[in-house]
């Protein structure tokens, strides 16, 4: 991962200054921020991406900034296609989400920590929401494209 | 145009520091109804913690903090939890805390480093 840089220093000591940043990546060491927003259908959807090292944190809002739901999803076994998820906070009568987190691993091959407030009974938004997000794990170079072959 | 994108609500901050020769990587983010915090030294999130003020009959609040993935066995890390959560309190929010641990050790030093750090950095 990288080093300490001055580019990396000079950009700690602006993110503490108390900066909103929309649709930035911001990098404060060895985890890097993307935010960003788009409407669907007269919703606001926000997304946040939290890439560590080993693991990606991902935080998706729907017109509100509630933490939502929390799922952990990983893969359980050395065959890829086994993942399990849990849900960690809420999610007792509401899975909305955990079918993403599943997807996230899968794409992405990392352990993946999601909160989402998308409500219930709402596939399309969920399904919007996800296709979002995916395309921006791949744009950001985290997720592969569905066309690449099996990871190494 | 652009005033159609609306704008992103969620408040945070992320900053590195050093921890007893650890680099330490603290996200703090600031929800509606929670505060968000990582403090992460290897990599990954680790321990994830659930702290609540729960307003009771009496005066004082009392705090219900909770391991709810990874080491549920690991006092230091509830003491780290319960800390914030109270600072949450004195400050005025009634906001839950969900703090992510990832540490290499528990000593009592790296988890003063860390909630010194958060305090320093806090968003309450």
């Amino acid at each position: 991962m990288a080093r300490e840089e001055p580019d990396v220093e000079a950009l700690n000591e602006e993110i503490s200054s108390d900066l909103v940043f929309n649709d930035e990546v911001k990098d404060g060491g060895g985890v890097q921020i993307t935010c960003f927003s788009e409407v669907v259908n007269d919703v606001a959807l926000h997304f946040q991406i939290l890439r560590l090292p080993k693991q990606i944190y991902v935080w998706i809002g729907c017109d509100s900034a509630k933490l939502g739901r929390i799922y952990a999803a990983a893969p359980t076994r050395p065959q890829k296609d086994m993942i399990s998820v849990t849900s960690i906070l809420g999610g007792a009568s509401d899975n909305t989400g955990a079918g993403i987190a599943r997807r996230l691993v899968l794409k992405t091959g990392l352990n993946i920590i999601l909160a989402c407030n998308i409500p219930k009974n709402s596939p399309m938004l969920e399904a919007e929401a996800e296709k979002m997000l995916v395309q921006k794990l791949i744009q950001l170079g985290y997720a592969r494209a569905k066309a690449e072959g099996s990871s190494s | 145009m652009d005033s159609s994108v609306p704008r992103f609500p969620v408040t945070y901050k992320s900053l590195s520091l050093d921890i007893k020769g650890n680099k330490t990587d603290v996200v703090l983010c600031s929800y509606d109804d929670h505060f968000l915090v990582i403090a992460t030294q290897i990599g990954a999130m680790g321990t994830i913690l659930h702290a609540r003020k729960e307003e009771g009959v009496s005066i004082e609040p009392t705090f219900n903090v909770s391991a709810v993935f990874g080491k549920r066995d690991e006092p230091m890390l509830l003491a780290c939890a319960r800390q914030l959560i109270q600072h949450i309190s004195i400050s005025g929010s009634s906001r839950s805390l969900v703090i992510s641990l990832g540490l290499k050790d528990h000593s009592a030093e790296t988890l003063k480093g860390v909630v010194s750090a958060v305090i320093e950095n806090r968003l309450w």
